[in-house]
Formats: structure tokens, C-alpha cells, sequence
């Protein structure tokens, strides 16, 4: 998979689809990245679902990100449930970064390679 | 601090067992009880099923994203009021700040308690009978009992969920509760309240859909006069409840690979 950034953008206002356990203390709510990534991990559990993604730049480096997503009940709510990604999964993801940098993010929507938007 | 956080969690384990099985033999005994002062379920508005509320972080009816805490207009302080919202530092809000966070729930993994345990965007379930109604939160798996048609007690235990006596007045619930820990905040932003806290709630279902909270707040100490709040639900039909148990071993996993913190005690393997 080619890793690529489909965008940074810097918005006027961001709503949340997610509530996160960290909010604009920790995350950058006026940038969005958006990128192909493979799921390495997904990690169902309190107090917020964790997603871990590699992604390749164009010169075929790996950078493995953490994202955080909202907690079981509200992703439930958002027709997720635990098996809703596996290890290997590829898909297009869109997330607010960490405040301090660093390969962590807030996600705030991904869609599969079949299409289905979570 | 972290012996105590040990010790609450201890303490919470504990408290979490011992409200199953009160929950469960409560039932078991309004359901036999020979004396039914309440009408019977079928006369009196039904309230139950499972509803879920919005993500708000504020109470003030002006101000629920808490952009202007301490200064939303419609929440009457007094200085002791005024003086505690200045001094908290809360994890949602314009000022908002996680790692260093003063909030009781998120900082020692306290109970929400009451109102705050309904404003999580996260489901309750009100399980109805003549004589009790209990509503059950996903959020820690926490419960409150409303007696119906009872007085206080004499002398009210303070609780993290205080203690609520109701009844109906027409189509609406009309529950009163006091008895409060005074360590909790109402709300995600920190508005305070004292031991003194009185709550009045009008439960009404609106709608087939809707179930609808007022509040009323009333603590001399910390407002200048009562203050108005309200709460919104909607019907969610699919019988889902799921858990969302916030612990400092899950707490410590998730700022140590988010904030990179270090842990204060060795994180609880995974299995």
C-alpha cells in the first residue's frame, strides 16, 4: 500500500463525533490528517477503544500511530463492536494529532477498503 | 496518592459486588411485598426502558459546552462557589486540561454521582415497580433507587448518589434527593455543591421517545438561590447495555501510551 497524506487541513470548527477521553488539551482540533493505513492492533477496552495503524511514506518507511477513539458503550451506540477491526485491515483514516506531536491521534472517522464508513 | 487510589478502587470493587446483590434482593422484595403503597404501574406514567442522553459538559442551560464557566449568567454563585470553579481544573471546557486534571472522577476514579452520572452520552435503564424505581447506568455499572411515596429518612446518609424519595403529581415524577457527597461535581465543567445540596427533579416522558429531567438545585452555600437544569433522553429499543468500568489501572495503561506518563504503580498486565 502506498502511504500517502490526503490531507492537513486546518478547520474553523471541528465537531466531534466522538466523545474522547482527552479533548483540545491533547488533541489539535484545528488539524485534520488523513490517511491509508493498516490496522496493527485494535484494542476494545476502557476507558477509550485504541486503534494502532502503520501507515508507509512514499519512500516505503513505516510510522506507527496510536489513535484514540471513544469509550465501548458510545462506539456501540455508533454501530461499532469489538470485532470491527482486525489486525491488517486497510482503510482511509481521518484524525485530530496529539498536541504535542508524536505519532498519536484522535480519531475522528475511518472508511475500510470495502467503503463502510465507521 | 497511590495507596488511596488502590484503596478506592478496593473500596469500589467492593461497592460495585454489594450493589448487585442489593439491587437484586430489593427486587426481590418489592416484588413480594404484600403492602403496595404505590398505584399500580398501570395507573402511573411508564418511565421504564433503556434512554440515552447527548454529551454535554455543563448544566448551565446557557453554557452546556462550558465556554463561559463562572460567568454563564444563569447560575446564581456565591464566593465559596465562585472561588471553587476558579480553583478547579477541568478536563472539558475552554480551559480545559487533561494531564493535570483536578476532576474527582478522573483523577481518583470517584463515582460520578448524581446528576452527573446521566450526562455522559452513554445509556441509563429505569426498571419500574409500584413502590421503587431504580435507574441503572452503564457508566460504572452505578444505580439509584427513588422510594415512592415515602419520607426521608430521619437522618439521611451521605452517599455518592444521595437518597430520593418520589412521587407522581399527574404525568410527571416528582423525586426529591439530598444526602449528597459533597466531593462531586454536578457536571463535567465542576460546578460545585456542599453536603447541603437538595435536588428536585420533574420527570416527564414527553414523548414516546423522550424522557425529559428537570432539575432544580438548591444549596445556600454555594448558590445565592436555586437554579434550573435540564436533561433530555431518547427511547433506545434494541435492549443493549453495555459497561464502560473507569479504573486507575485501565486510567495509568492509557496515559502512559497517550501522554507517554509514567505510571505511578506497575500497570495491571494484559492477559
Amino acid at each position: 500500500m502506498k502511504g500517502k497524506v490526503f490531507a492537513l487541513g486546518v478547520l474553523l470548527t471541528a465537531i466531534p463525533l466522538f466523545a474522547h477521553h482527552g479533548g483540545t488539551s491533547l488533541y489539535d482540533m484545528s488539524k485534520e490528517v488523513t490517511l491509508e493505513a493498516t490496522v496493527t492492533e485494535f484494542i476494545w477496552t476502557n476507558p477509550h477503544v485504541e486503534i494502532g495503524l502503520d501507515t508507509k511514506d512514499d519512500k516505503g518507511k513505516v510510522r506507527h500511530w496510536i489513535l484514540e477513539a471513544s469509550s465501548p458503550p458510545v462506539m456501540v451506540n455508533r454501530g461499532w463492536n469489538r470485532k470491527s477491526l482486525q489486525p491488517g485491515d486497510v482503510m482511509k483514516v481521518t484524525f485530530n494529532p496529539a498536541q504535542r506531536g508524536g505519532s498519536v491521534g484522535r480519531l475522528i472517522k475511518l472508511i475500510k477498503a470495502d467503503g463502510k464508513e465507521l | 496518592m497511590v495507596e488511596r487510589c488502590g484503596e478506592r478502587l478496593k473500596m469500589r470493587n467492593r461497592l460495585c459486588w454489594s450493589a448487585v446483590w442489593s439491587l437484586g434482593i430489593l427486587g426481590f422484595i418489592s416484588g413480594c411485598s404484600a403492602k403496595n403503597a404505590g398505584k399500580p404501574i398501570s395507573q402511573v406514567p411508564d418511565l421504564s426502558g433503556i434512554w440515552l442522553g447527548k454529551a454535554i459538559q455543563s448544566l448551565s442551560p446557557s453554557d452546556p459546552t462550558a465556554q463561559k464557566p463562572g460567568a454563564e449568567g444563569d447560575i446564581p454563585y456565591t464566593p465559596w462557589a465562585i472561588a471553587r470553579m476558579k480553583a478547579e481544573r477541568p478536563a472539558t471546557g475552554r480551559n480545559q486540561t487533561f494531564a493535570n486534571t483536578t476532576d474527582p472522577a478522573l483523577k481518583y476514579a470517584d463515582p460520578d454521582g448524581y446528576p452527573r452520572a446521566s450526562i455522559h452520552p452513554m445509556r441509563f435503564k429505569i426498571v419500574q415497580t409500584p413502590d421503587y424505581i431504580y435507574q441503572i447506568w452503564e457508566y460504572n455499572k452505578s444505580w439509584r433507587q427513588i422510594a415512592l411515596n415515602r419520607p426521608h429518612s430521619e437522618v439521611p446518609d451521605i452517599s455518592w448518589f444521595g437518597e430520593s424519595v418520589g412521587k407522581w403529581e399527574g404525568d410527571t415524577l416528582v423525586v426529591d434527593s439530598v444526602g449528597f457527597n459533597d466531593s462531586t461535581w454536578l457536571d463535567p465543567i465542576g460546578h460545585p455543591h456542599t453536603e447541603d445540596l437538595h435536588i428536585i427533579e420533574r420527570i416527564r416522558r414527553v414523548d414516546p421517545e423522550t424522557l425529559v429531567f428537570n432539575f432544580t438545585f438548591d444549596d445556600p452555600k454555594a448558590y445565592t438561590k436555586p437554579w434550573d437544569g435540564q436533561l433530555a433522553f431518547k427511547l433506545k429499543t434494541d435492549g443493549i447495555m453495555t459497561e464502560t468500568i473507569y479504573t486507575i489501572s485501565d486510567e495509568l495503561r492509557f496515559r502512559q501510551r497517550f501522554l507517554n506518563e509514567k505510571p505511578t504503580i506497575p500497570i495491571r498486565p494484559s492477559h
